[in-house]
């Protein structure tokens, strides 16, 4: 893996739509420096840097096509997977860049983990799900695995539920639950950060509130990265929200100041419904 | 009515655990803030009574801390709204307590009005004479303040009723002591100028009353969901029974 040299860069020079910004105390996770996205010949993400806070809930809202799941899922390279798509620029994990040439991605992606719009459990029982990672891991140890998997329920908030019938069908539980159980998958191999690419949107309301009071049980263990839609969603969930449009980072602040004297026009018409 | 959906207990249905700690928190403090603010009109109303200027001057200096509870208070009202879109009784709530931290600040700036009559007074030199018509309205008051943040830490409507029941005798007592004081500078021309230094505290009282009375509706507000502000008391009784029966 590539070193890369951080400490001398400046980073207040290149940093956009964050002046005001300061982490209280918190740790950084993650660096993003001038980081582009192109699909062929366009260029979606236009070149952000920012920091994202360790044990902190990081959301990125925008109008659809801003860039936002783009960005996101830049960090833990799920872009390699799409055609035409090439990366400018760097993210700094562990003083080390994530797109540096002997990076090997299934750690990576093992360390940044991902959970999408749409609950996609295997076809397989509840406890094969949750030990799915482990297994390609190579941990054999059933003691291990059976622990593994009752902490990673436990965390998800999903033991209570499914704990006298955990041979039984993923298949077989409510969309909210799949959406904890998939969680609970990407939690058991340990990773890092997890990144939520819209995670309750095709979930009822009382599933999502169970998913946004998860999601921050679960920030004391892990930095979370959330990609909404849902205003509403951000400002409840995040402790610190970024605002997108087309591939742009407009303004990056703490939830509260943004949701109640966000300091960009642009900020201020997106979350009171004047956009457009 | 003592138990009702505002109260702790209540609280724990809710799905997310912050927002019930949220909600609790901003609570707790509203209270908290009421107790400094009952202390500084307890000490006001002592301090002008006996003459004690320094404990005027306590009762004064508290009221740095009252603006700042407000402040405080207020600006986690505005976040509540922003980031949880609190409804129904949760709504009701942000809205009664972002109301009555309003109120129990006015009280505080009449309590720090009667303390700066008993710190001029005694700079003067001029005798507390006259001051002690105003102490059974000043107990009215007291009792007022004490019993309206019992019942808005109860959620009780019933006394909340009965706090603005109370008003009316502390506008009744306020009328005869003007009418005493009205006298008594018909009578005695020189007495004119401590007349009005008992009459602006008087007038301090009343208000304090006032405010109570206020905190009262918002509490029968936060509890039945009806408004029952510029009602008489007849129509807020029939409102607090409905409240009672549901």
């Amino acid at each position: 893996m590539s070193e890369v040299k951080t400490a001398n860069i400046d980073l207040s020079s290149l940093i956009k739509g964050q002046e005001n910004l300061k982490f209280a105390d918190e740790e950084i996770m993650l660096h993003t420096k001038d980081l582009k996205v192109f699909y062929g010949d366009k260029e979606a993400v236009h070149g952000i840097t920012m920091e994202i806070p360790k044990n902190c809930v990081t959301a990125f809202i925008g109008p659809s096509g801003c860039g936002k799941s783009t960005l996101l899922r830049c960090f833990n390279r799920m872009n390699d997977l799409v055609d035409n798509c090439s990366i400018g620029g760097e993210i700094i994990l562990d003083d080390r860049n994530i797109y540096g040439k002997d990076v090997e991605v299934a750690e990576l992606r093992r360390r940044v983990g991902m959970v999408f719009q749409k609950p996609n459990p295997f076809p397989k029982s509840i406890y094969e799900n949750v030990a799915y990672g482990l297994r390609i891991q190579g941990v054999k140890k059933k003691r291990i695995i059976d622990e593994t998997v009752e902490w990673a329920l436990k965390s998800a908030a999903l033991w209570d539920e499914v704990k006298d019938r955990l041979h039984e069908s993923a298949l077989g539980l409510s969309g909210g639950q799949q959406q904890r159980l998939v969680i609970a998958r990407t939690i058991a191999v340990k990773p890092e950060v997890l990144l939520l690419d819209e995670p309750a949107s095709a979930l009822d309301p009382i599933s999502t509130l169970k998913i946004e009071e998860l999601i921050h049980e679960l920030k004391k263990d892990f930095t979370i990265i959330i990609v909404t839609h849902n205003m509403q969603q951000a400002a409840r969930v995040s402790d610190y929200t970024a605002f997108m449009y087309m591939g742009d980072l407009i303004e990056f602040g703490v939830t509260d100041t943004l949701f109640t004297n966000p300091e960009k026009k642009q900020t201020e018409d997106y979350i009171t419904g004047r956009f457009g | 009515m003592t138990t009702n959906d505002t109260n702790t207990e209540g609280f724990s249905s809710h799905i997310s655990k912050r927002f019930n700690e949220e909600l609790e928190q901003i609570r707790t403090e509203l209270l908290a803030m009421g107790g400094i603010v009952e202390r500084q009109v307890h000490q006001s109303v002592e301090a002008l009574l006996t003459g004690d200027v320094q404990l005027a001057e306590e009762a004064l200096a508290i009221d740095i801390q009252t603006n700042a509870m407000e402040l405080k208070i207020d600006e986690r009202c505005t976040s509540i709204i922003a980031r949880r879109q609190p409804a129904a009784s949760d709504l009701r709530l942000i809205v009664s307590i972002s109301k009555a931290v309003v109120d129990l600040e006015r009280m505080g700036d009449e309590a720090v009005r009667i303390c700066r009559q008993t710190i001029e007074l005694n700079a003067s030199g001029s005798s507390q004479h006259g001051f002690q018509e105003v102490r059974h309205i000043g107990n009215l008051v007291r009792t007022m303040v004490k019993d309206v943040l019992t019942a808005f830490a109860r959620g009780d409507v019933e006394e909340a009723y009965k706090v603005a029941k109370s008003d009316r005798s502390v506008d009744q007592e306020y009328r005869s002591a003007m009418r005493t004081l009205v006298s008594l500078m018909m009578e005695d021309p020189r007495s004119i100028s401590s007349c009005l230094n008992v009459i602006w505290v008087l007038r301090s009282l009343e208000r304090i009353g006032d405010h109570s009375r206020n905190m009262a509706e918002h509490i029968i507000y936060l509890v039945s969901g009806q408004n029952v502000r510029h009602q008489s008391l007849s129509e807020m009784k029939t409102a607090v029974e409905q409240s009672i029966d549901l």
